[in-house]
């Protein structure tokens, strides 16, 4: 019978190709393969502010400072800098013999045409330059000194020169090749050099042995963009990847990884903080008392513990601890019911009263967290409806029009970990971030530290205002979740980041 | 013949002009792309907003910018795409050809499996094996081929570790797409095949063929098989035009470096450019696929030209 034999043959087939293609996972020695979720289409310093942009250039670009894991500003391409005039210019010394990848020395004409190139006609096109808005000039005092010329003192502005648009880029490369052929073929003096790049698909990066760090451990870095958090999990498993990045490993697939023995979790608190925020402006969450009630009718240790498999840690401000102005003194409200059920009565809020809850349907963890959230509502009287809605109809639409309902989701981190960018945003009055809120006493301690450059001094202040906002409970603070990286044994000496900014110049291969 | 030839082409513009408008206009309302670059940016301020929307020529009335797409899209120029400024073109090239293979794939896998087992089906009518490829067919039918494709992921790259799980790289890649694509393709066309070779099987040159004492084989391969081949070659190549549009979901699992997860990548990132070049290709394929076979219809069969 024919018509079995060709099912046969289909089989056979099927089967023939499984087995004769087994192509077992070969890498040469010394490389590392990253899975990134995102491709951020350019590489250029100037363009993006995606995280996953960062871990793969904080490898290829170096800045004048640098920052690492352990988020201690040290000499980058500047040796060693002294801030001027008040803090309104800061001259910077810098590093010798250094070169691009392509030849080019590095010197200060590059610093120069970097900022230049920032803050003028390419800069205008992309989001960075507004990050660097502080800096009028750069003026080359000679081949080894730059100064730059500040509007007005930015206290965070040493760290924001460690990472993203502040990445020293070569100007003769990109004068002859083009800025087109720079987005795709960057160039900078970082401790790999870049060899291919194949949109959504992957970047491969080379070590640049004239590093002035010193050479590379790897041989070979390459990333590949894989946006599917079970797809990337696969890849470890069957280990053609070495490491998933953040932000990619879910809560819930983190005992996948850990029943493999191949595998490990590796995690470290993140920038990322979360909170169900209230409209201070309106409704019942207006009375300060209410919305202290609401916070102390939660238990964020257990949802912490239960949903978040103890990945995250309770906040009492909207900050972590990494955050320049963490009040280490503060401590989150505790769970009280019965408190919370005393506060809304002497606040006339009758049992039954309804809350609406807004949120990103598309954050599946964080839907569980507000679940759990609405049940511990109920439990002290209160109905809690969840809105989810799609994420950027959340963040530019309905958070900035005050069209919330009493309670919304706000996930916040900067790469920057200072409290000033988290706060201005959230508190100061008319911020896109702050559509309820109107606090002039508030205001005068957001705008007080932006002009301070002592950094003890200003740090008090920042500490100040996270009382502040506590005391007068402008949010449920929730917690800080932390940066998981999914890593196979065979990586050695990895230490994680908390803010995606990878340089793996340490890291070694089995 | 002429008036039936311009009709349906303008027919064909017709549909492309509509939809372009609509994907272009409804992709609009979707929300600012700047706001999405900035997002991160803690003190962006309306100006920055303004600079960047003007560098990416969102300040042009819509009409403007839907006519500069329509304009470059007859010299496939499809713009810049918002992330990172790469010409759209050169996005598409790379996705066009691996989501085309991809799909010609899945549609193989789909006539070996189904092919056979529609035959069988039909010889066998109303027995047990007919009845059970009925069932089998409902249950492929039945599978979401999102969970097809993690279960064979599971099977074949994490316990057995015979094929890569994910990324277009050689012949082994090709196969778990493929096999995830084509089973949900099998579970229609073993019914088609059944019912078209049903029909066939009782012509009277069927008849004649086994009063000749031809072999079963032959008789159902070279004989009944090839006469009904017009209609299932008719059916498979329209399906072709609708993979094309349903592969989104097994691209994104396979991180298939195609159209659909192109297409995916731009609706997160309020990339137009991209977006509209997608869904611009996509329907001019499907609308050319049917295109032809209205015309191939219309050549061969004069009662459809005078309808």
């Amino acid at each position: 019978m024919i018509n079995k034999k060709g099912i046969h043959a289909a089989f056979i087939a099927l089967a023939l190709t499984g087995s004769l293609l087994t192509t077992g996972p070969a890498f040469a020695a010394g490389t590392l393969t990253v899975s990134s979720p995102q491709d951020p289409g350019s590489w250029d310093p100037v363009d993006t502010f995606l995280v996953n942009w960062a871990s793969v250039s904080t490898n290829i670009f170096d800045g004048l400072t640098y920052r690492g894991p352990d988020r201690k500003l040290v000499p980058g391409l500047a040796t060693a800098w002294e801030e001027l005039d008040g803090g309104k210019r800061l001259r910077f010394t810098l590093r010798e013999g250094v070169k691009f990848h392509n030849g080019e020395p590095f010197n200060a004409e590059a610093v120069k045409y970097t900022f230049d190139r920032l803050l003028g006609e390419e800069g205008s096109k992309g989001p960075q330059k507004s990050n660097y808005a502080a800096i009028e000039k750069v003026e080359i005092i000679d081949d080894k000194t730059v100064d730059l010329h500040l509007k007005a003192p930015d206290p965070v502005l040493l760290t924001k020169l460690a990472g993203y648009g502040a990445m020293i880029v070569p100007p003769k490369y990109i004068q002859e090749k083009g800025e087109d052929y720079f987005n795709t073929h960057p160039v900078g003096t970082g401790p790999f050099k870049f060899v291919s790049y194949e949109p959504k698909v992957a970047i491969k990066l080379e070590a640049f042995a004239d590093h002035w760090g010193g050479a590379p451990k790897l041989s070979n870095l390459d990333f590949r963009f894989i946006a599917e958090p079970a797809t990337a999990v696969a890849e470890l498993q069957a280990g053609r990847v070495d490491l998933v990045i953040p932000p990619t490993i879910p809560i819930g697939m983190i005992p996948t990884i850990q029943g493999d023995d191949k595998l490990e979790i590796v995690s470290t608190p993140g920038p990322t903080v979360y909170a169900l925020r209230f409209n201070t402006r309106d409704g019942i969450t207006k009375d300060p008392k209410v919305r202290k009630a609401l916070i102390l009718g939660v238990d964020r240790d257990t949802i912490i513990q239960s949903i978040l498999g103890g990945q995250a840690a309770p906040i009492a401000s909207f900050q972590g601890e990494l955050s320049f102005g963490f009040d280490p003194t503060m401590k989150p409200l505790p769970y009280d019911p019965e408190q919370a059920k005393a506060l809304l009565k002497e606040a006339g809020v009758a049992p039954g009263a309804s809350v609406q809850i807004d949120v990103r349907g598309n954050d599946a963890t964080f839907n569980e967290v507000v679940q759990a959230v609405a049940s511990y509502l109920q439990l002290v009287g209160i109905n809690a409806t969840i809105k989810p809605y799609e994420t950027n109809v959340l963040l530019n639409d309905i958070i900035p029009a005050g069209k919330t309902g009493a309670m919304f989701q706000q996930a916040w981190g900067g790469w920057t970990l200072d409290y000033d960018n988290t706060a201005y945003s959230m508190y100061h009055s008319g911020e896109k971030w702050n559509p309820y809120d109107k606090d002039a006493d508030l205001d005068k301690l957001l705008e007080s530290q932006r002009s301070i450059i002592d950094q003890p001094k200003r740090e008090e202040i920042l500490k100040q205002i996270a009382n502040y906002a506590a005391d007068r409970a402008l949010e449920m603070p929730l917690y800080n979740l932390n940066a998981i990286y999914g890593v196979s044994k065979r990586v050695k000496n990895f230490t994680p980041v908390p803010d995606s900014r990878l340089r793996l110049t340490d890291v070694t291969v089995e | 013949m002429a008036g039936f030839l311009i009709k349906r082409v303008l027919q064909a513009v017709f549909v492309v002009f509509v939809v372009t408008l609509t994907v272009s206009f409804a992709i609009r309302l979707t929300g600012d792309p700047a706001l999405m670059l900035a997002q991160g940016a803690g003190s962006i301020t309306e100006e920055d907003l303004a600079r960047i929307r003007e560098a990416l020529g969102l300040n042009q009335p819509f009409l403007a910018q839907y006519f500069a797409f329509i304009k470059g899209m007859f010299v496939f120029d499809f713009g810049r795409s918002f992330m990172g400024g790469t010409p759209v073109s050169q996005l598409i090239s790379a996705a066009l050809p691996a989501t085309m293979m991809l799909a010609f794939a899945s549609l193989i896998v789909s006539i070996v499996i189904s092919i056979p087992l529609g035959i069988k089906a039909a010889v066998a009518r109303g027995k047990w094996a007919d009845q059970a490829i009925r069932i089998l067919s409902l249950v492929g039918l039945s599978f979401p081929n999102f969970w097809l494709a993690i279960m064979l992921v599971l099977l074949f790259s994490i316990t057995l570790k015979w094929l890569p799980p994910s990324g277009m790289d050689g012949f082994a890649s090709f196969i778990m797409p493929a096999v995830t694509m084509g089973i949900i393709l099998t579970a229609t066309n073993v019914r088609l095949v059944r019912t078209a070779m049903l029909e066939t099987l009782q012509s009277q040159y069927i008849m004649v063929a086994r009063a000749k004492g031809l072999s079963e084989s032959k008789v159902l391969y070279k004989h009944a098989l090839r006469n009904c081949a017009i209609p299932l070659i008719t059916y498979f190549g329209l399906q072709f035009g609708g993979l094309l549009g349903g592969i989104v979901v097994v691209e994104r699992v396979f991180n298939w470096p195609g159209m659909g997860t192109l297409a995916f990548d731009a609706v997160g990132a309020r990339d137009y450019p991209v977006l509209q070049a997608c869904i611009t290709v996509l329907s001019l394929m499907i609308v050319g696929v049917n295109l032809i076979v209205d015309i191939a219809y219309g050549l061969v069969d004069p009662r459809i030209r005078t309808e």
